[in-house]
């Protein structure tokens, strides 16, 4: 492993901002940190960095417990989100700055920056100050000055966050290509799941300090551990709809016009009140076949994809491929497909 | 166009304010150099007749200048030197720890300044005394000095360092720094023009101080050049060129660190405004 937190709790004074987080991260993996804002994903990064002291617990590099280490002494590298180029140092100096720390000859820093930039595309600006360099450049500064040192984990806080849309795809992309190519282990903030579900090998999904489910991208989108996880990943969000599980406890009446029953193919306790959970894209619509009548309240189509909400209490999203084969007013008839439905306890909000 | 004649106009404006601001100055220069009788004749030249540059040597010698100057250099160089030593640690821990016992600190800080020389010089000469400083009269001016000048540094240089992101600081920690590398390496240089102003004015302000000086330095072979321009006047005096030459001597130096710094000033003084 390398990377191991184990049971990690971190207080600000009264405010006990992790509880009890546990990841394991193996050499060469991608691990992405999601959750709302203030759920804590911060203050993880940069209790692994040593910016913050955890209150209990115990973090491991390498097999090294760092607990007590200074960050100087736990060589990771971190790209922040404002990305905190030395404003007072050209970009060279930002690049080779920790390798001088080290005590790297100047001649030699600059030999391995000028092969970093050459990856980055950063060979042309090395005598710029940074202030002289547009949003995106500054990026890959921030990226390089960590991947010259060639450190034991890269640790990112949201450094896309500041780019514009295109330039954040692109970049998706780009920064996992270059992982993969370094062959390092990274940890990567964000709110965006998007990122976190294409670039990762791995998803923490977060909420207040607790980490509600971890593991493949898939795994998570597939078999959510409860309705948190299942409402936060995936776009469209997921449809929740109240429901009760049928006498013969293979079957799920849904709280909606005409009280659809959809067959399950597993058995669940006869009689209980769940919340049952479907895609957008396990929704369809047609003419005439279906479940249930619904009125179409919108339409949205962006050629490949169309998006529609219907006219129930509460409102269902579809998306399907391709055109939009109905417009807003129309009815149709709309068919769940019974294999894809997710249930969760009323209560609980737990995964049934 | 008229933004252009607007232009001339604030050029023009600005050059008569100079020249009433300078005025002072320019008569200093003159007088110095005029005969006892032309300084007094009226009306007044504005270009002396006889110009008589030997007053310069004269009084250099004749009132031990060098003296006087040296000991204005280290009052001023040790005032300003435990001012930025000790101001920039304080800033630096004001600026970055935020409590209620940070907002006291500043707020006790900020009353030593209130307080005018005047008022503080007899119960400093009192405590000087009693510790037995008054033994050495010019370290006892420089700790009274930078005591005094210290709110003013402390406030100012806390502030710029309140702009510097705490990031950077942390990107230096990461990068490889020590607490105390990464305030020398990353903190330190990009406050450097905010401090070097500071201390400058410091600097100025200590090199013309008096109050202290005048009273808590006795022997005049120890005294700044401030207390020996006290010696000219007297209830009669009246060699004025003479007063003007040493005023000259004095104030030249510092006029001349003024106008090579001063686009460091002004650097300084709207950093944080640009940005
Ligand atoms: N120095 C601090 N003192 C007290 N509370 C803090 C401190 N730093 C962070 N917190 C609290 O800890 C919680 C987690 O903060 P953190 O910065 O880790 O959130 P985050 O998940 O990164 O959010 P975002 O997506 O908005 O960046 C927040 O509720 C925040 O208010
Ligand atoms: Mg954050």
């Amino acid at each position: 492993m390398q990377i191991e937190i184990l049971n990690l709790d971190k207080h600000y004074g009264a405010y006990h901002a992790l509880r009890d987080v546990t990841v394991q991260i193996p050499k060469g993996q991608f691990v992405a940190l999601v959750g709302p804002s203030g759920c804590g994903k911060s203050t993880l990064l940069r209790s692994i960095a040593g910016l913050e002291t955890i209150t209990s617990g115990t973090l491991k590099i390498e097999g090294e417990i760092v607990n007590d280490l200074p960050p100087r002494k736990r060589d990771v590298a971190m790209v922040f989100q404002s990305y905190a180029l030395y404003p007072h140092m050209s970009v060279a100096e930002n690049m080779t700055y920790s390798l001088r720390i080290q005590g790297v000859s100047k001649a030699d820093a600059l030999k391995r920056a000028r092969e970093v930039a050459e990856v980055t595309g950063l060979t042309d600006l090395l005598d710029r100050r940074p202030r002289d360099l547009s949003g995106g450049q500054r990026q890959r500064v921030a990226m390089g000055r960590a991947i010259v040192r060639e450190p034991k984990a890269f640790l990112f806080d949201e450094p896309l966050s500041n780019l514009d849309a295109a330039l954040r795809v692109h970049m998706r992309t780009e920064v996992r290509a270059l992982h993969d190519r370094l062959g390092a282990t990274s940890v990567y903030v964000t709110h965006d799941q998007i990122e976190a579900m294409t670039m990762a090998d791995h998803v923490v999904v977060m909420r207040q300090g607790v980490i509600e489910q971890q593991g493949a991208p898939m795994e998570l989108y597939d078999r959510p551990a409860n309705k948190f996880v299942a409402g936060f990943i995936g776009s469209p969000a997921m449809n929740f709809v109240d429901g009760k599980i049928g006498e013969d406890g293979h079957s799920v009446t849904l709280a909606l016009p005409n009280t659809p029953v959809i067959p399950l193919s597993r058995k669940a306790e006869a009689g209980r009140n769940v919340t049952v959970g479907m895609r957008p894209e396990h929704l369809s619509l047609d003419a005439n076949d279906g479940q249930i009548e619904v009125a179409i309240r919108s339409v949205e189509s962006t050629g490949s994809m169309a998006y529609y909400t219907t006219r129930t209490d509460p409102e269902l999203m579809l998306v399907e491929q391709g055109r939009n084969r109905f417009r807003t007013g129309d009815t149709a008839r709309l068919r769940i497909a019974p294999e894809n439905v997710q249930l969760f306890d009323r209560k609980t909000d737990i995964a049934i | 166009m008229r933004p252009v004649k607007h232009t001339y106009l604030w050029l023009l404006a600005a050059f008569v304010f100079s020249v009433i601001y300078l005025f002072p100055l320019y008569w200093m220069y003159i007088t110095a150099i005029k005969s006892p009788s032309e300084i007094f004749a009226s009306p007044p030249t504005f270009w002396p007749n006889d110009p008589d540059l030997s007053i310069y040597p004269d009084v250099w010698e004749a009132r031990e200048v060098p003296r006087y100057m040296w000991n204005s250099l280290v009052i001023a160089f040790g005032a300003t030197g435990l001012t930025v030593v000790f101001g920039t640690g304080c800033a630096y821990v004001l600026a970055r720890y935020r409590n209620i016992w940070v907002d006291v600190g500043l707020f006790l800080v900020l009353m030593l300044q209130v307080l005018p020389a005047s008022v503080m010089v007899t119960p400093l000469f009192v405590g000087f005394n009693q510790i037995g400083l008054l033994g050495w009269p010019r370290t006892a001016v420089v700790l009274g000095v930078a005591a005094k000048s210290m709110p003013f540094f402390v406030v100012l240089v806390r502030a710029a360092f309140m702009t510097i992101p705490r990031e950077l600081e942390e990107a230096g920690l990461v990068d490889g720094n020590s607490r105390i590398g990464a305030f020398i390496w990353i903190v330190l240089p990009m406050a450097r023009n905010a401090i070097l102003v500071c201390a400058l004015l410091i600097f100025m302000q200590a090199f013309g101080e008096y109050i202290y000086s005048a009273s808590i330095i006795q022997d005049q072979k120890l005294a700044p050049a401030s207390v020996g321009l006290k010696t000219f006047l007297g209830p009669n005096s009246k060699d004025w060129n003479a007063i003007m030459a040493y005023s000259a001597m004095y104030v030249t130096p510092i006029l001349a660190i003024f106008i090579l710094l001063q686009r460091r000033i002004v650097a300084g003084l709207t950093a944080g405004a640009l940005k």
